[in-house]
């Protein structure tokens, strides 16, 4: 069964098939999400809100693209979003903690069992490096990014879901390119210093 | 080779797409500068830990939770009843009446209510005295 008979079913009353979509782009949504936020539960979450809102907006897919990019869009925007109130409650919680009214709050990091202590000490400091660096990228090469390297979707395609041109998205993934090499750069000299 | 040259090939360098001849420059400046191996080095963490996050698995039931999320919300939209304008306006006029049944049992109550006086009424047999008809004091006096 097609995305689209699938769709004009659900649209029709058959609300269980939606189940279908959810197993077969649950695992993209939640990779795109990952790749914005960095953190399983909240990713977990963040896909669930997608396929509702998915669900409640059904009715307006229009079929003019793939589901596919279309269920990208929804997540990508809902990621932005989530990651745009979470820079604001960060800068609450820092300010709290400038006055001593809460403790930092940890990210939560998945580390494989078999690496060993001094290789999990790097790999968490590298975690939040990575992730401070993606965050502050501009949001058009944060996407562009996002779904490049987590996603491994071809310059078309996020061009289909960024609704611009392929030659954009080449020359927003170099200049996000370029900002991660120089963020890198100067965590790396701050840590020889 | 310069830094600058060698940091913009790292990632194709890395996936082996550049030109046999820039390969061997790039690996030769890597191994003669240790700031672009570092580089490096930090590159494919990076890509380590992109690569850590992409493998990692949602939720086992988050399928199931979503299509509960779902089926709470569908059935919420179909136990909605819509209200009529009928009852709209009813119910506003009843708010407007009660209110203002309220305010005037308010006005009513408030004018019928008697505040208990502590002034003591004089005796009628008192009130009735003719001062104007007593003796003047001074006069006895005098």
């Amino acid at each position: 069964m097609t995305d689209r008979e699938i769709i004009f079913q659900i649209i029709q009353g058959d609300r269980n098939l939606f189940r279908t979509l959810v197993e077969r782009y649950q695992p993209l949504v939640f990779r795109t999400c990952m790749g914005f936020l960095h953190n399983k539960e909240d990713s977990d979450d963040l896909t669930q809100e997608v396929f509702i809102q998915a669900y409640q907006t059904l009715s307006g897919f229009k079929g003019d693209a793939a589901f596919s990019t279309w269920i990208y869009r929804i997540a990508v925007n809902a990621s932005l979003n989530k990651t745009r109130k979470s820079s604001k409650k960060l800068l609450v919680q820092r300010f709290e903690i400038v006055f001593g009214n809460s403790k930092k709050e940890e990210y939560s990091f998945s580390i494989p069992d078999n690496e060993s202590p001094e290789n999990i000490l790097i790999l968490k400091e590298h975690k939040e490096w990575v992730r401070n660096a993606l965050e502050s990228l501009p949001e058009n090469q944060r996407t562009a990014i996002v779904l490049s390297k987590y996603d491994d979707l071809s310059q078309k395609q996020i061009a289909e879901i960024m609704n611009t041109s392929e030659g954009a998205v080449e020359a927003l993934i170099q200049r996000a390119k370029a900002n991660l090499r120089e963020k890198l750069s100067a965590t790396q000299k701050k840590k020889k210093k | 080779m310069n830094c600058q040259l060698c940091q913009k090939e790292l990632e194709a360098y890395r996936e082996g797409e550049l030109p046999e001849g820039i390969m061997i420059q790039v690996k030769a400046h890597l191994g003669d500068c240790q700031d672009c191996a570092e580089m490096n080095q930090l590159f494919i963490l990076s890509e380590k830990v992109i690569q850590e996050e992409k493998n990692l698995q949602s939720n086992p039931f988050l399928v199931t939770r979503i299509m509960a999320g779902i089926e709470e919300m569908a059935q919420g939209y179909e136990s909605y009843q819509p209200v009529s304008i009928f009852q709209k306006v009813l119910k506003s006029a009843l708010i407007t009446v009660s209110l203002a049944a309220a305010i005037l049992f308010g006005v009513v109550a408030g004018n019928l209510y008697k505040p208990l006086t502590t002034v003591n009424k004089i005796p009628a047999e008192m009130a009735y005295l003719n001062d104007a008809a007593l003796e003047s004091v001074d006069l006895l006096t005098n």
